[in-house]
């Protein structure tokens, strides 16, 4: 079995079969909650575990895909400049709400870590959890946090933000377009913003325009708990 | 032809935002650096998006694929949740609940108060 996946070509391999399997099933049984992601991610690791197969040898492939995050991240630039017009008639709503997101993301999972006694590697771990997975990670790796427990943390956030989001709105009678928007991409990010979109043309621009921006303000506010030693 | 000239501008893209990063040593990563890096590239004009879009949309609209083998660490990761699992996602439920909740009232909030200022001021 070693020498069957010891090699590049089965990272690769099993991870494109997860991921294409993953979005057929999706697409199949027409259900919000199957995420290829999370989906692909459990089957792996199944795959991994069942037939004794070494974490470093998934990786040797893993770590080629794993490569594509920066560029990833970079392209992040691309839906922010197209919703440049929106973000202009609504500058300040748009910035004083996602600041108030992400300043309250921050401190409830300081707070609520500190609470439940969680170790400080968990909260670093868990402080980028709404934000866009390939900054996510970014924020976790440079916190010296641990990147799978990120990932994971972050999948779930963008479930369960999409699926509550109707029933939170309705119950705070948020209905403004705008605002229900920036509370889907901020909160959480692209699996957020894809609800977004069934809600409305407007609702959906605006969460792909909070994805970009909520990051770099997540981004700036822990580089600035950094570089005054918080973290 | 096309798809690897879009590609070869952002990989390029890429790399000058790590190495932007590194030479003036910014604490900011490489790859946020490059995101900056494009976003003005952009607004100045120097980039046009038509340069850049099939392939960046690709990857966009595929962008999860990237994340799993960075997901699948948790299999060697899952121990430093020291068996906290229920507490740990009670957190990020709390967590996101909050945000949404928060972001969306305020920005509702201003948006009322700012129409109604520019009817007082008519």
């Amino acid at each position: 079995m070693n020498e069957l996946t010891n090699n590049h070509l089965f990272g690769i391999l099993i991870s494109v079969a997860v991921f294409y399997g993953g979005s057929v099933l999706r697409k199949k049984l027409k259900r919000d909650f199957i995420n290829p992601l999370l989906l692909g991610i459990m089957v792996i690791v199944a795959v991994l575990l069942l037939g004794d197969i070494p974490y470093e040898n998934y990786m040797k492939g893993g770590s080629v895909i794993h490569a594509f995050l920066g560029p990833v991240t970079v392209i992040l630039a691309l839906p922010l400049y197209r919703q440049r017009k929106l973000l202009m008639e609504y500058k300040l709503p748009i910035i004083a709400g996602i600041l108030t997101g992400v300043i309250s993301s921050l401190v409830s999972v300081i707070l609520l870590c500190r609470v439940f006694d969680l170790n400080n590697l968990l909260e670093r771990s868990l402080v980028g959890h709404s934000v866009t997975t390939p900054i996510g990670i970014n924020i976790s790796n440079s916190l010296g946090a641990v990147e799978g427990i990120t990932v994971v943390s972050i999948i779930i956030t963008g479930i369960l933000g999409a699926s509550v989001a109707p029933l939170l709105y309705r119950l705070f009678r948020i209905v403004h377009p705008v605002a229900k928007g920036l509370g889907l991409g901020t909160s959480s990010h692209a699996l957020g913003t894809t609800k977004a979109m069934e809600m409305g043309e407007t609702e959906g621009a605006v969460s792909s325009l909070a994805i970009g921006v909520a990051a770099l303000t997540t981004v700036a506010m822990v580089t600035i708990l950094q570089l005054t030693g918080w973290y | 032809m096309k798809i690897f000239k879009q590609l070869l501008i952002i990989l390029a893209i890429s790399f000058g935002g790590e190495l932007l990063s590194r030479w003036l040593s910014l604490p900011l990563p490489g790859s946020i650096v490059g995101m900056l890096l494009l976003l003005f590239m952009l607004f100045t004009g120097i980039i046009k998006q038509e340069q850049i879009a099939e392939t960046a949309d690709f990857m966009l609209d595929h962008m999860a694929f990237f994340f799993i083998p960075a997901g699948v660490g948790v299999m060697v990761s899952y121990h430093y949740l020291e068996g906290n699992f229920l507490v740990v996602l009670g957190l990020i439920v709390i967590s996101t609940l909050v945000v949404m909740m928060l972001t969306s009232l305020i920005t509702q909030w201003m948006i009322k108060t700012k129409k109604k200022d520019e009817r007082t001021d008519q």
